[in-house]
């Protein structure tokens, strides 16, 4: 079924995120997303994601959609000017994907290649609007193109960035730019989130809310220090460092967490370290498979 | 004013290899580079002395007006007749003041320092990424701070997403659209952000 009908009939989603390989054997991201069979109503595929380089998403959603599953190919406008984004838009068309999320993207100096030029020719709400303009039939220069797209494209949004007001100012806009859902980054605060979630409530548009399961105190920690816009509150990093099993403990960490804003948001996102293996028995825990 | 930093001197020692038994003049900018004392007569008499010491054949260093703006080269070896004497220039400014020297004097002209971006000073203090020079400016619809030299991902249309307690991840100093948002609050023209703006045209810089 596809994600934009998931979307309009109001049922609570879960999307998971996989990763294209770092080399050009695609076996293991396959047998990666196979966990998730059933579980989810869409796989996302990340972008050089942390500016690391891997491979292209598009060849991946392909692959997965093959599979049967729905997929979100990510999109940064990090490595590609405007031609290229357009070209990658076709053609992931026409390999059949149909959701794009549209996303600035981390700096190159985030990743493992620092010295890479930066593109950001369009920022992401520009690239929603080239989205709509594809869907329309048209390019960026507004001239015909040959068929038209049919994406559904959603938008990112820090729910702890403060204060609201910029934040707001760019979601409005990816609003109007016509994003029809929001993927936020990971929450692990779920005040903070629901403070975020009253606030936007007026956009109008679904709010699915990222998760990722700490594995220990110490991958907590590298995340707070690593990844832009995580933060990890320090009661969460001692219950892992006193956890007998850490894992079990973040993904009931998670689990919490979910049970917390699940009124304020209408899906969640989960995003784990190293592969799906605990993924079903996180959303058993949440009473969110079957 | 061009921002300006010291090239390591090891990269300042492997140009100058490429040509051996050369006299060298360093030379300094009386602008942007003299005031952010990156080019002045102190870093010119620094940089002299750490090419002598090293045995390379270096005249005293030598001062001109601007680098990047003069009536022609008689102009500047009138001034400074050293100029003339030296078989290399090593260049203590911007891009644009070793570009015109290298054009003038016909001799190899080596860069000295790295130009980083157009910015400004105010009193002691260096400010810098005021202007990336796209060539359609718009900072008057921001407050007069430029999103496009302010952030590292030239956002127009707010701010990104990776912003830690409000400061920008990349920098480490405060996201500069906390500051426009601000700035524009406090002046109530914040309908001055409404819309949706286009990317650049980069056409109209050719």
């Amino acid at each position: 079924m596809g994600f934009a009908y998931v979307l309009e009939s109001g049922k609570f989603v879960v999307t998971a995120e996989v990763s294209p390989p770092r080399g050009t054997d695609i076996s293991g991201a396959l047998a990666g997303a196979g966990l998730l069979q059933g579980l989810v109503d869409a796989v996302n595929v990340t972008d050089n994601q942390r500016s690391m380089m891997r491979m292209s998403p598009i060849v991946l959603c392909h692959k997965l959609g093959e599979m049967g599953f729905e997929t979100i190919m990510h999109m940064t406008c990090r490595d590609r000017n405007r031609l290229a984004l357009q070209s990658d838009l076709l053609a992931a068309h026409a390999m059949g994907i149909r959701n794009i999320l549209a996303m600035s993207g981390d700096y190159p100096t985030m990743g493992d290649q620092p010295s890479t030029k930066p593109v950001f020719d369009l920022d992401s709400v520009q690239l929603l609007q080239l989205i709509e303009k594809m869907n329309n039939g048209y390019d960026f220069q507004d001239q015909p193109i040959d068929g038209h797209t049919s994406i559904c494209a959603g938008a990112v949004a820090n729910p702890y960035a403060r204060p609201f007001g910029p934040q707001l100012l760019k979601i409005n806009k990816k609003v109007s730019a016509k994003a029809r859902f929001i993927q936020t980054q990971a929450v692990f605060d779920a005040a903070l989130f629901n403070e975020f979630a009253d606030v936007a409530m007026h956009i109008g548009i679904p709010i699915i809310a990222g998760i990722i399961p700490i594995r220990s105190a110490q991958n907590a920690r590298f995340m707070n220090e690593k990844i832009p816009g995580v933060k990890i509150p320090d009661e969460a990093i001692s219950r892992m460092e006193t956890a007998e099993d850490p894992a079990l403990e973040g993904m009931r960490i998670a689990a919490e967490t979910i049970a917390d804003i699940r009124t304020n948001c209408r899906g969640i996102h989960i995003m784990p370290i190293g592969g799906h293996g605990n993924t079903r028995r996180l959303l058993e825990m949440c009473g969110l498979v079957g | 004013m061009l921002i300006t930093r010291p090239k390591p001197i090891e990269e300042i020692l492997s140009m100058l290899e490429m040509f051996p038994e050369t006299s060298i003049c360093v030379v300094g900018c009386g602008i942007c580079a003299r005031k952010i004392q990156t080019g002045g007569e102190a870093q010119v008499s620094m940089m002299t002395a750490r090419l002598q010491q090293r045995g390379l054949d270096v005249m005293d260093g030598k001062m001109v007006r601007h680098a990047c703006s003069t009536e022609s080269w008689d102009t500047m070896v009138e001034e400074n007749p050293a100029l003339d004497k030296a078989g290399i220039l090593l260049v203590m400014s911007c891009g644009a003041g070793v570009s015109l020297l290298g054009r003038l004097s016909g001799k190899p002209t080596l860069p000295a320092l790295d130009t980083t971006s157009l910015g400004s000073a105010l009193k002691d203090e260096v400010l810098e990424n005021f202007c990336v020079m796209c060539g359609e400016c718009g900072v008057g619809l921001y407050g007069g701070l430029c999103p496009k030299s302010g952030c590292p991902k030239s956002q127009v249309n707010g701010p990104c997403g990776g912003s830690i307690d409000g400061d920008c991840e990349i920098w480490g100093r405060e996201c500069i659209w906390i500051k426009i948002y601000e700035r524009l609050e406090s002046m109530g023209m914040l309908h001055l952000l409404d819309g949706i703006r286009p990317p650049v045209n980069h056409d109209r810089r050719l």
